[in-house]
């Protein structure tokens, strides 16, 4: 049974779970939800598991048909629609979800109770167009029900107050010693951990460059290494790269930090404009 | 992150490696290695900087694990890269003798990474060395044969790249239409020959 027609993508929608771990050393990126935190929260609106598959939108422009009388519940940036943002709501077949207006975040999580049916490769529903595991949706795919049989919960309902995100004040985000931190003179490391970011338009799944400071670079080759998302890369241009979930497996560059992981997902849904600090990681 | 350390040299490494994939500790999400450097990444409330040590200490107590005398796997190329004329020159080498000195190796696959199932081959020509591009391309095709500095590879999927690309291969290096045994055509240690065709 469908659940969903997609009726307009907008900038970006592709289905994701909690990652691909495992793969690593064939060079296969975890991909999964760029903000885990509000994909959980998706699924547990709806009752399903934390790892079940669920939609990720970025910022606006996706329009959504309803084909299942289900709940569906939205959740992480907030773009408009039927449902707001943190909640959930059962829809009679042919509502729309229309995220016309992005307004805090970037990326948008919806689920419907009972899951989306979704097709694993290495163990993980999350598609990474890059590395030819699945592809992005497109007008006219449609999303079927993991579970048809089982109607799931009903009516409305909220994620609590404490477990809300304003995407518009992050808080700061603890930092780990980066493998060539030591590579960094005093000034350096201290700049990086003092200065005020923000997160560069040219940035996606793969990587988010920092912009509102710049570091100098130090004056060594290195040679590629593993690298682990979350890693902070320090080209020769000084503009820090953030390794995000699509992110090369190995790198080249000195990585000064690591953002803690549970970081992560508040960086992700930094849009440009939106000023942030990082702190050390304790 | 852990220093595989040079003095180990492959054999070393390649004792580590196979342990980890036999012994499968609970607590270890997933490694992966490049080089002599080796990342593992232990599972959410591990204490890792004690368990770091105690893998170091094992891994130190490993006997070498050398190479098997694996086939040598053949790769059809086409010498067509759109760096290749400007490659040979930079080099004051000939075209056909860049061609002849990569295809002459045989290369051992040192790491998959970069994407998924794109090999790292050692054994390049030290004749043939040159840094990475300047700018990095913003799109490489799959199946593009290319050289970074010391080494040579595949690019496996379409991708931004910074390697020189010499030529390309028709062989399909990674494949997510398989099952999961069967979706990367080569693995870490194996060895791999270029075949120039036309």
């Amino acid at each position: 049974m469908d659940a969903l027609e997609v009726l307009h993508p907008g900038l970006g929608a592709t289905v994701q779970d909690l990652g691909r771990v495992g793969w690593k050393r064939f060079g296969v990126p975890p991909s999964g939800a760029m903000d885990p935190h509000a994909a959980r929260w998706a699924n547990r609106l709806c009752g399903n598991a934390d790892g079940a598959p669920v939609l990720e939108l970025l910022m606006q422009g996706a329009a959504l048909l309803v084909l299942a009388e289900r709940r569906f519940a939205v959740t992480g940036a907030e773009a408009g629609g039927v449902i707001p943002a943190w909640s959930a709501a059962t829809l009679p077949v042919g509502a729309r979800l229309d995220f016309a207006r992005n307004e805090r975040g970037l990326w948008t999580y919806v689920a419907v109770a009972g899951g989306f049916a979704a097709p694993r490769i290495l163990g993980s529903a999350s598609v990474y167009p890059r590395g030819g595991l699945g592809r992005a949706l497109r007008a006219g795919d449609r999303l079927t029900l993991a579970e048809p049989d089982l109607p799931g919960p009903r009516g409305r309902a909220w994620v609590a107050e404490g477990e809300r995100r304003d995407y518009a004040e992050p808080p700061l985000l603890p930092v780990w010693r980066g493998p060539q931190w030591e590579w960094f003179d005093a000034a350096e490391q201290r700049f990086f951990l003092e200065a005020e970011w923000e997160v560069s338009l040219r940035s996606d799944r793969v990587g988010y460059r920092l912009e509102g400071a710049r570091l100098n670079p130090p004056e060594r080759e290195m040679r590629s290494e593993p690298v682990l998302v979350g890693s902070v890369q320090v080209p020769r241009n000084g503009q820090p790269i953030v390794t995000m979930r699509d992110g090369p497996t190995v790198g080249g560059y000195p990585k000064i930090g690591v953002i803690d992981p549970t970081a992560l997902s508040w960086l992700a849904q930094c849009r440009p404009g939106v000023r942030f600090r990082l702190v050390a990681a304790e | 992150m852990f220093d595989l350390g040079a003095e180990a040299g492959g054999d070393g490494r390649r004792a580590v490696l196979r342990w980890l994939e036999e012994a499968r500790p609970e607590d270890v999400v997933d490694f992966s290695a490049a080089f002599d450097r080796l990342l593992v990444e232990f599972a959410p409330g591990t204490a890792a900087e004690r368990r770091a040590g105690e893998l170091a200490a094992l891994f130190a107590g490993l006997g070498p694990v050398p190479a098997e005398a694996a086939d040598v796997r053949e790769i059809p190329v086409r010498y067509d890269g759109m760096d290749l004329a400007e490659f040979a020159a930079r080099l004051g080498l000939g075209v056909g003798e860049v061609i002849a000195r990569h295809a002459a190796p045989i290369y051992e696959v040192a790491l998959l990474g970069f994407s998924p199932g794109f090999p790292y081959l050692a054994g390049l020509d030290p004749a043939l060395h040159v840094p990475r591009r300047a700018m990095p391309r913003a799109r490489v095709p799959a199946g593009a044969v290319a050289v970074g500095g010391s080494h040579t590879g595949i690019y496996s999927v379409e991708s931004p790249g910074g390697w020189h690309l010499l030529g390309t291969t028709p062989q399909r290096i990674f494949d997510p239409g398989r099952e999961p045994e069967r979706m990367f055509l080569l693995r870490p240690g194996d060895r791999v020959k270029f075949v120039p065709v036309d």
